[in-house]
């Protein structure tokens, strides 16, 4: 038999996807479906003094007008602060304001065409610093009467600030006086955009005997399924929520809107079946982003290079809801030193409002954002003490024995080998040609380098399950509430059923759509847990399955349980193979040589539910963030031209301890797309505001993402520590690709051109900028 | 999704569009003629353009022309950005429209489309202009022709219901040394940050720029300061630099400042290959 684990399994759903077949949420045609499209705000802050909708009501085709004033309720996943449509005011530029409800989508557009909608313009809080200005406007000056969604969020009455989290390690004065050298940058990194292939959508339907029927390009349905029982008030076991496959999502389908609109858009025409759709320019600016962020690191050292301290303030921009990003700011705060052992830290995470498009989880959930800065001051620093910059980071990477910034002991089993990464990376990058080489007519090849390490920062309750079904043949069926967003997540679920199965990979299916009816409650398809979790439910399943098989055959095969073993969908006995039985005689339960039957059906069920989750202590941070977390080590190559200011990738590498490899070609498609991500956000993507809040590039015209042709040689290497409570040792690595990418090109850019690059994206503009202080 | 329904009209002659068009606009229903029909979609859809009837243009054989004829190369407003780079009939022309949006787009986007486009770029004129192209238009009153640098001052200045048949240059023109360079923000496929067009003819170097400003131009000013022998190449510059027809543009793309730069240096970058007589490929 062979194993299945560590082999390139092809995806389950590749022929559906490759053929067109696939179906997505917004491919299903249904016949009377109604249409809904919104009308959203030109402001990016104003009073809402009247909303006309007279005009659209007397177009032909036009059922129904929503407003916020209809739904005066506030919703959130951290705090209540979000009306479903703005109510009396606007708080960015895209926000849902109507919605209309027509018999089709041209007609439901005419009719948001002629929606009146006056507005009083209020000044904006623009950037970070205006937030926190003691004098600044408020984005929602009743912060301090909110409910909190979850309990460990800490929003500040009477100022801007969301959230604020807290790591206190060590004695920072210890810190800075065994320090020979301390260096201090600041860093911004503006907001951006998910850029999933398939824009966000949502049906609705409410059936006559009260079901909710909801079908939804959801990371979480689950979620949805409870955030509509908070707000309407109706029966979770009335709501159902349907999840094909999704067209990528990278975070930014874990927030719920579309589907609160689609339910109150299907409410308005007696429970008909309502579809909403983003445009793309509706999915950019309506609809939730990438948060922006903004950091001080000043980090103190030993001449050798060994950490003392570091002092860190990390403030994101949430946009106009908190949404996720105040759990973000905590997730940043958690791993806030990056996989560096440091005994004395301070740090402090906020999240603020301010008149931009809200922010929720993004591929990386902060770490993305803190490791950019942490990583560009080792840099600094290695620099600064004349250290090579490899050589500063392997002296200080995180080992066992030592503490996390949240006092987590480390051990390899909850991290993996960080300097083995750093070692195989050196060589994957030729580090040793040199970190700048010049090659003539004013153009330098350099390389930078960057590690990471990220945990899941998930809810010390998420859950996770597995069923098992038989078909008549012996072929498995998985059930998991887990979303197949595009990285083939479920194919490597499968091959972890097929493996502790012993059975081909071909006699196990997975089904893909999601529904919440049937289909066990998987937390959310996020944090790069889902495989770790929907796997270890698959596991306690096969395990629950393997018990009846053992125990039926036992009976067939007349011998005790423990004599058996299954591979290729049969029992036999251990010691002698020849004596089996197939598991199609024991699946639909044991016909015997007189007709009578036995047994019965073979079902298998298993749970997961994450242990030892601790919430951060609110004056010192000291807790447990995620189960383990994953590091690595990552390069990017570039050929910079030292007058133009332009450049071009050659490499990006990674070195990532993956614990496990499930799937190779999987996997390493998974980190690299991260890692093209990286380079998107590295070298252009970002919102780009008005001094009036209002967001400029709302289209693919103008935000610009990486396209083929402009892509680097990837290379992509493994160290292979396990995480022992993980399944197969598996850790989680699906968002790890992005993290250090951004940090290492702009070591890679800074390291060529001289410069310190501390702003994302590094444009040649921006470069040139620096280095001529615009002067031609 | 286009939220308004509108006529679609396939003339298959000159005449006939022309008396399609003032039919329609008589009934009021705001005419456009159109080819490759990007721009009408990606602007429709977003409610900047409203029209109840489109006039498609590209069935109209003197409209899809793209042949030399005698000592002229005659090419179609309705022939495309790909069929035009494809032809290699004239190199500039075909590796400036080749850095025009992407190839699926350039497989739609038509030459005259290009640069009739309310999009401030137009880069597709700029060969035309340096080529002194004669343009040929459909008029109520029959077909007249012109040089093309008539009709195009900063966009194209024809009147409502006239449509652009074809463009007819002096081949010479597609074997002269050239330069071209268009300079994005950070991204092959986009708008220029500044795109440079320039020529070498018998005794001079003719230039078109784009990105720069508002429009797109050829400007006589900006050519004599670059030929002129008697000043070094960077004073041409300068020179250049004061006699740009308005101030150099500032948006998300680059700021006035970084354009000039990049402007200069790769006005310099055109000169010193110009001035040696070697063709240069585009880069970036």
């Amino acid at each position: 038999m062979e194993f299945t684990i560590g082999r390139n399994i092809q995806r389950k759903e590749a022929w559906d996807k490759v053929t067109g077949v696939a179906k997505y949420t917004n491919d299903e045609q249904t016949i009377g479906i109604l249409h809904a499209k919104l009308v959203t705000s030109t402001y990016a802050h104003a009073k809402i003094k009247s909303i006309n909708v007279n005009k659209a009501y007397k177009l032909d085709g036009v059922l129904a007008v929503i407003i916020g004033k209809d739904y005066n309720f506030l919703t959130g996943s951290s705090i209540y602060d979000r009306p479903i449509l703005a109510v009396d005011k606007v708080r960015y530029y895209g926000e849902p304001v109507a919605i209309v409800v027509a018999y089709s989508e041209m007609i439901a557009k005419k009719g948001a065409n002629l929606i009146e909608v006056e507005y009083e313009e209020l000044p904006v809080v623009n950037t970070i610093e205006q937030a926190l200005d003691k004098n600044s406007i408020l984005v929602h000056k009743d912060l301090g009467k909110y409910k909190k969604v979850i309990e460990d969020v800490y929003p500040e009455a009477n100022t801007n600030i969301a959230n604020r989290c807290k790591i206190r390690k060590g004695d920072m004065n210890v810190g800075w006086s065994c320090s020979d050298v301390v260096v201090e940058m600041d860093f911004r990194l503006p907001q951006s955009d998910h850029m999933a292939m398939e824009t966000r959508t949502s049906q609705a339907q409410i059936h006559p005997n009260g079901d909710v029927v909801i079908i939804t390009s959801s990371q979480g349905p689950f979620d949805v399924k409870k955030e509509i029982n908070t707000y309407f008030g109706v029966d979770e076991s009335k709501v159902i929520v349907k999840t094909p496959l999704l067209g990528g999502a990278f975070g930014g389908k874990a927030a719920v809107q579309l589907e609160l609109l689609a339910y109150i858009a299907s409410k308005a025409v007696d429970g008909r079946r309502v579809k909403i759709v983003n445009t793309r320019e509706e999915d950019i600016s309506a609809s939730p982003c990438h948060a922006g962020f903004k950091a001080k690191v000043k980090l103190g050292a030993r001449k050798d290079g060994t950490l003392q301290a570091a002092e860190l303030t990390y403030i994101m921009d949430s946009g106009a809801y908190a949404n996720s990003a105040t759990r973000m700011a905590q997730s940043a705060a958690s791993s806030c030193t990056g996989p560096y052992h440091i005994d004395n830290v301070w740090c402090d995470s906020l999240c603020v409002y301010t008149n931009h498009t809200y922010a929720t989880s993004f591929r990386g959930f902060g770490h993305q954002s803190f490791t950019f800065c942490i990583e560009r001051t080792m840099d600094k620093l290695a620099q600064t003490l004349g250290i090579d910059p490899i050589d500063l980071r392997y002296k200080n990477a995180i080992l066992p024995g030592q503490s996390s910034p949240t006092q987590v002991k480390i051990s390899w089993s909850n991290t993996g080998n960080l300097q083995e990464c750093i070692i195989k990376l050196k060589d994957l990058i030729r580090w040793n040609e040199g970190q700048v080489i010049d090659i003539g007519n004013n153009k330098v090849r350099a390389k930078g380098i960057s590690c990471f390490w990220k945990t899941s920062n998930s809810p010390s309750d998420a859950v996770s399950g597995v069923l098992l079904t038989f078909n008549s043949d012996g072929s498995i069926n998985i059930n998991c509430g887990a979303i197949e967003c595009g990285p083939g997540t479920k194919t490597m679920i499968a091959q972890i059923v097929a493996e502790k199965m012993n059975m081909n990979i071909d006699d196990v299916n997975i089904k893909f759509d999601v529904d919440t009816q049937t289909a066990p409650k998987t937390w959310k398809t996020v944090a790069s847990m889902t495989i770790q979790m929907v796997g270890s439910a698959a596991l306690r399943a096969c395990e629950d399955v393997i018990k009846q098989l053992k125990d039926a055959a036992g009976i067939v095969l007349r011998c005790s349980p423990e004599d058996l073993d299954i591979v290729n969908k049969k029992v036999y006995v251990r010691h002698e193979p020849n004596i089996y039985v197939d598991f199609k005689y024991l699946v639909y339960g044991i016909k015997l040589p007189g007709g009578n039957s036995i047994g019965g059906q073979i079902l298998g069920r298993g749970s997961y539910i994450v242990r030892h989750i601790a919430p951060l202590n609110p004056e010192n941070g000291i807790g447990k963030p995620g189960p383990a977390w994953t590091l690595g080590a990552q390069a990017v190559e570039v050929e910079f031209d030292t007058i133009e200011c332009t450049y071009r990738l050659i490499k990006a590498a990674t070195v990532i301890d993956v614990g496990r490899i499930i799937n190779p070609k999987l996997v390493r498609s998974q980190i690299l797309g991260g890692m093209c991500m990286g380079l998107g956000l590295g070298t252009r993507e970002a919102f780009e505001y008005t001094d009036k809040g209002i967001l400029l590039d709302t289209s693919l015209r103008s935000y610009k993402v990486m396209h083929l042709g402009e892509q680097p040689d990837y290379l992509v290497d493994y160290v292979e520590t396990p995480q022992i409570d993980a399944p197969y040792g598996v850790r989680g690595f699906e968002e790890h690709g992005i993290l250090g990418i951004p940090s290492a090109l702009a070591n890679a850019l800074t390291a060529a051109s001289g410069i310190d690059l501390n702003q994302l994206p590094i444009t040649p503009e921006y470069i040139w900028m620096l280095k001529t202080g615009g002067k031609i | 999704m286009i939220p308004f329904d509108f006529d679609y009209y396939r003339p298959e002659s000159i005449k006939e569009a022309i008396d399609i068009f003032y039919e329609l606009d008589k009934q009021g229903k705001n005419p456009l003629y159109y080819s490759g029909g990007s721009e009408i979609i990606s602007m429709a859809r977003v409610n900047n353009v409203q029209t109840e009837a489109v006039i498609d243009i590209k069935y109209i054989p003197e409209c899809k022309v793209l042949k030399l004829e005698g000592n002229n190369l005659i090419i179609g407003s309705a022939v495309t950005l790909s069929n035009i780079t494809e032809s290699k009939l004239f190199p500039l022309l075909g590796q400036t429209v080749a850095r025009i949006a992407d190839h699926t787009m350039q497989c739609k986007i038509t030459i005259g489309g290009n640069i009739n486009s309310t999009i401030i770029y137009r880069e597709g004129v700029l060969p035309l202009l340096l080529s002194d192209s004669l343009v040929e238009i459909a008029t109520k009153n029959g077909i007249i022709t012109m040089p093309l640098k008539e009709i195009f001052d900063r966009r194209v200045q024809i009147k409502r219901g006239e449509f652009i048949i074809r463009f007819i240059l002096d081949k010479k023109y597609s074997s002269f040394p050239f330069f071209h360079v268009k300079i994005t923000k950070n991204e092959k496929i986009d708008y220029p940050v500044v795109t440079i067009v320039a020529m070498k003819t018998e005794n001079e170097i003719k230039v078109g720029l784009s990105g720069v400003c508002t429009f797109p131009f050829r400007s006589e000013l900006i050519e004599k300061e670059l030929n002129d022998a008697n000043k070094t190449w960077q004073e041409r510059i300068n020179n250049v630099i004061k006699k740009l027809p308005e101030p150099i543009i500032s948006d998300i793309y680059a700021s006035n400042k970084y354009r000039e730069f990049v402007l200069r240096n790769n006005l310099l970058k055109m000169l010193e290959m110009l001035e040696g007589d070697i063709n240069v490929e585009s880069t970036r």
